[in-house]
């Protein structure tokens, strides 16, 4: 372990017993008792003054609502601290200090200002992104365009098909070849992160390898160091965290990198306020991003870039608008791209997001959650997402059509399926092309049962959602139902491409139940 | 204290084990319900172990062994700890004073007596007819721990997030904490009970389905109803388990719902139908609560396995379970499509929390199909030929797909009118499809060709 000795390093690590709630027990004030407790190896005599603040502070006439008791004496504990370890004990002026309420509530409203000055500039960028860049318009809830794709963030793609005839368009992203490229591209990504991750190891763990895993290294280094830099490099404006249910969680870190670009390294121990970009920063850093997206497409560079960006968010514990924002972004280009792993993670994090309403598109995401447990076949989980539908979800046109495929799914009513897939909002259509292959099969596989003799190419196009009839018979011949196709000739003269469905039946039964009896279901969420 | 110690000898001299659980319960008997006060109030932090001590070591007229003495002196010492926790946590909720983490403080204080039953029943000190403490203490436990809960969620919210230097913002959200720990010692009881080698006579094996049952409903709790198959596959692994049919009928009939539910919700219909109708046989014939319950599932696993709807008569004695299917198994029966969505609709947010909505939607195909029927017999029959007889008469089995289609539209009411011809034909295909129906669509001539005989299978026609 070769970090350089850092001043939260180098104090003893706290006692076993830190947490203990002795709260019960405070019933009455007794400051003797109430501060050292946190601190039992340093015997510090408290000055009568102190004792008195402490004391008015746990004055229930000092009480304020919102506030509870813990918060309370977390700060209480800090200014304490905070005072002992400059020796100013004796030269703060107790009797006028402010009250920990007081500060705290401060606080809260520094901090709301500044969400709020933020909230004005994000909408302000948001209008930006709205305006038309190259002539189209790229964010879908405003672009009227009727194409199926509608992904606010994907431009370059969407640009590369305006030179291509209207029908050729969904066909690009349709076409299997094209997935599985993607996939592939997401499986290299993987692997690059698998050694990118053992470089991590390599560079931070100590050479003789250690039996633990790096999870629970991490988690015990956590275990040691936290509470140093939580008690000591915390500056004391930085509210203390309230919603964790670790006692000794680490301040947050403020960022004073102003380097747009970062490559993503995963932390392993506090990282320097030097490599974190604050706030200000990472806002440009975003609309960089996006810009770099529309021109080069590049998904590993992109993806590289928004875990760095994540990380820096995290660190510094930025919980806000342009938080939601950041994650759905990734989350649009992760779907664009096929890479279900880091679109999971994206919405989990989105889901716990949104439970604080922070804003964002709860709606749109919530759509996808419930395409991507169709996509699984959990029913479980569908389930779940169901129980938890308020009204107003269901009132929203994202979620209802998330739920009509559900239902014409269930209803194996593949007829109005496919028409549901042609008119996905948002990029719903994206997490439908993940099973549209399979309820292809398994229309297919209906209605070689029920038709006889034979049926029309023309409607498996139009039945299935083909884009034209070419790309229905590729996909037949793909998987090899091209010899029961076959030339007839109409009364009118005119020769017509059939199916034999008699005879494809039992070739689609046995795709069908391959393609349901492997639902990938990697990064579940 | 007294009165506490006297039943404990008596259960011990008699070998009463349920009578040795009642003395350790949280909750005071209906015929003395000062008597947890009583209890606690008869000593006090200092002295409690002294006087435990005494009641039960130096009153021992029972001739307990010195091990066996001075382990219940541990577990009431524990168990009056639990007491004081749980009545100041009572007092606290009925004043509306609750502190906060108070009912943790109650889990916690529980689990270090559960802890210690465990521990003494794994090392043998305690005799095994006294299983049912174990019993009631996981009752208790996870009672507990789901207040433990809903208390911290209250109090902290549902969403933890990263502190330390973690790659993403949330931590986790929704908090069982309490109740997987629970999970945890519930799992150590049902190991040591299922893995006990004693002879069968006396051996703690009698728990396993106790504590199975306690792991289910846990588990159904925590949402993780996969763990539960882990239980089932581990029950059936054990061979020397004595049959499930020489255990108590309370544990048989719970054990049965349990894994009826569980294959219920892998959509194993015809096993969760064999094993609710067990569960539903054996119940007892006034736990209405219970046979309401079993209901909840048989009834849609009936409905998918044999396409049979519950009678008025099966319903009248719960009339919540009436409410929420009669609706529905009325128009299932006529064959009444809107009637359909819109019972099943009405009871959307029931059927979801029990998690039968996904498959009561299935009854839909029924209701489709004897709409369809309906549709086959007023077609009538074919004209008869030169020396054909009344008995010759055969149902017309070419069908336009007009026909169907305007009684979907007229069943759909106003959803119908949107309905194409295409989409139609999608719904009988699906009826082909899932052999409700037996015939083929010859599309080109816009027919439904249903077979001679037997064109609804299973319908008399």
């Amino acid at each position: 372990m070769s970090i350089p000795a850092v001043p939260w390093r180098q104090q003893a690590p706290p006692p076993a017993y830190h947490t203990v709630p002795t709260q019960r027990t405070l019933v009455k004030p007794e400051p003797k008792m109430a501060a050292p407790v946190s601190n039992p190896p340093r015997k510090v005599a408290w000055p009568q003054s102190v004792r008195d603040y402490v004391q008015r502070s746990f004055a229930p006439e000092a009480f304020v609502q919102g506030i509870d008791r813990a918060e309370m004496e977390r700060k209480l504990k800090d200014i304490i601290n905070e005072a002992a370890e400059d020796k100013a004990l004796n030269d703060v002026d107790w009797e006028n200090h402010p009250l920990p309420q007081e500060i705290i509530l401060q606080e809260r409203k520094a901090a709301l200002a500044v969400d709020e000055n933020r909230m004005a500039w994000i909408n302000g960028s948001a209008y930006d992104q709205a305006t038309p860049v190259n002539g189209h318009t790229n964010l879908s809830s405003l672009s009227p365009s009727p194409k199926k794709r509608k992904s606010p963030d994907i431009p370059l793609s969407e640009h590369a098909d305006d030179a291509l005839p209207p029908w050729r368009k969904t066909n690009n992203h349709n076409v299997f070849e094209a997935r599985i490229t993607y996939a592939n591209q997401g499986q290299a990504d993987r692997v690059d992160k698998r050694q990118r991750k053992n470089k991590d190891k390599d560079n931070f763990i100590a050479q003789g390898s250690s039996k633990f895993s790096q999870a629970e290294l991490e988690k015990r280094k956590a275990r040691f160091q936290a509470p140093k830099s939580g008690n000591q490099s915390t500056p004391p404006w930085i509210p203390s965290r309230v919603d964790s249910d670790n006692e000794f969680s680490a301040g947050p870190v403020v960022g004073t990198c102003q380097e747009l670009e970062k490559k993503y390294f995963r932390l392993t121990a506090p990282p320097k306020p030097e490599t974190v970009r604050p706030l200000v920063v990472l806002e440009q850093t975003l609309e960089l991003l996006k810009k770099k997206w529309r021109q080069e497409n590049n998904y590993g560079y992109i993806c590289d870039q928004f875990k760095s960006l994540r990380q820096d968010l995290t660190v510094q514990h930025i919980k806000n608008a342009f938080t939601v924002n950041v994650y759905e972004i990734h989350a649009r280009i992760a779907l664009e791209k096929g890479d279900l792993g880091e679109y999971n993670q994206c919405q989990t994090q989105l889901r716990a997001l949104y439970s604080q309403n922070l804003g964002g598109n709860p709606a749109e995401f919530l759509a996808y959650r419930i395409l991507y447990f169709i996509h699984t076949c959990n029913r479980t989980d569908m389930n779940d997402v169901l129980a938890d539908l308020t009204p107003a979800d269901k009132s929203q046109h994202a979620v209802q059509h998330a739920l009509k495929v559900r239902s014409a799914l269930a209803m194996g009513n593949y007829h109005r399926f496919f028409q549901l897939y042609l008119d996905a909002p948002n990029m719903g259509s994206y997490l439908m092309d993940m099973f549209i292959d399979r309820e292809r099969l398994a229309a297919l596989a209906n209605i070689c049962k029920a038709y006889k003799p034979d049926v029309k190419i023309r409607f498996l196009t139009e039945e299935l959602g083909f884009e034209s009839d070419p790309e229905c018979i590729e996909f037949l011949t793909v998987h090899h139902a091209g010899d029961f196709l076959e030339q007839k000739s109409e009364p009118d003269g005119k020769l017509t491409l059939r199916m034999l469905t008699s005879k494809a039946g039992p070739l689609f039964d046995t795709l069908r139940s391959a393609a349901f009896s492997k639902v990938d279901i990697k990064g579940q969420i | 204290m007294d009165e506490v110690f006297r039943d404990f000898r008596l259960a011990l001299a008699d070998g009463d084990g349920y009578g040795l659980a009642a003395i350790l319960s949280p909750v005071a008997p209906e015929n003395d319900a000062g008597r947890l006060y009583a209890f606690y109030r008869s000593s006090n932090a200092h002295q409690i172990d002294g006087d435990v001590r005494y009641a039960v070591k130096y009153s021992n007229s029972i001739g307990l062994s010195r091990d066996e003495s001075s382990a219940w002196n541990d577990v009431f010492v524990s168990y009056w700890k639990a007491v004081g926790e749980i009545l100041a946590a009572e007092e606290g909720e009925n004043m509306g004073k609750l502190k906060d983490g108070q009912w943790a403080s109650v889990y916690e204080a529980w689990k270090s007596m559960t802890i210690l039953l465990i521990k003494y029943h794994l090392s043998n000190i305690f005799p095994a007819w006294s299983i049912p403490c174990l019993y009631l203490a996981g009752k208790y436990l996870r009672i507990f721990a789901i207040k433990a809960d809903s208390q911290s969620v209250k109090v902290k919210g549902n969403v933890t997030f990263n502190a330390g230097f973690q790659d993403d913002v949330v931590s986790s959200i929704g908090k069982n904490d309490k109740l997987e720990d629970a999970a945890r010692q519930l799992n150590r009881m049902f190991s040591l009970c299922l893995g006990d080698r004693a002879p069968i006579e006396d051996s703690r094996k009698w728990g396993t389905y106790y504590t199975a049952n306690l792991l289910f409903k846990t588990h159904f709790k925590l949402n993780a109803i996969s763990l539960s198959k882990n239980i089932i596959r581990s029950i059936q692994a054990q061979a020397d388990l004595p049959t499930l049919d020489l255990f108590p009928k309370s544990h048989q009939v719970t054990f049965k719902y349990y894994v009826g539910v569980i294959t219920f919700l892998q959509e194993d219909y015809v096993q969760a139908e064999d094993n609710l109708t067990q569960a539903w046989q054996l119940c007892q014939k006034h736990a209405i609560k219970n046979q309401q319950l079993i209901l909840t599932y048989l009834i849609p696993c009936r409905l998918l396995t044999k396409h049979t709807l519950p009678t008025s008569n099966l319903l009248d004695p719960y009339p919540r379970l009436q409410s929420l299917f009669s609706p529905l198994a009325a128009c299932i029966k006529q064959g009444n499509l809107a009637g359909f969505d819109a019972a099943l609709q009405a009871g959307e947010d029931e059927f979801v929390k029990r998690r039968i909505y996904l498959t009561l939607e299935r009854g839909r195909d029924i209701t489709l199909r004897n709409l369809l029927r309906k549709v086959f017999l007023a077609g009538g029959y074919e004209p008869l030929k030169e020396g054909q007889t009344e008995a010759d008469l055969i149902r017309r089995t070419r069908i336009p797909i007009i026909e169907f289609a305007a009684a979907i539209r007229l069943g759909m009411g106003p959803d119908g009118q949107m309905l194409d011809n295409d989409e139609v034909e999608c719904m009988i295909a699906n009826m082909i499809y899932k052999n409700l129906m037996k015939g083929y669509i010859a599309r080109e001539r816009s027919m439904v060709v249903l077979n001679k005989k037997g064109a609804f299978p299973g319908t008399g026609v």
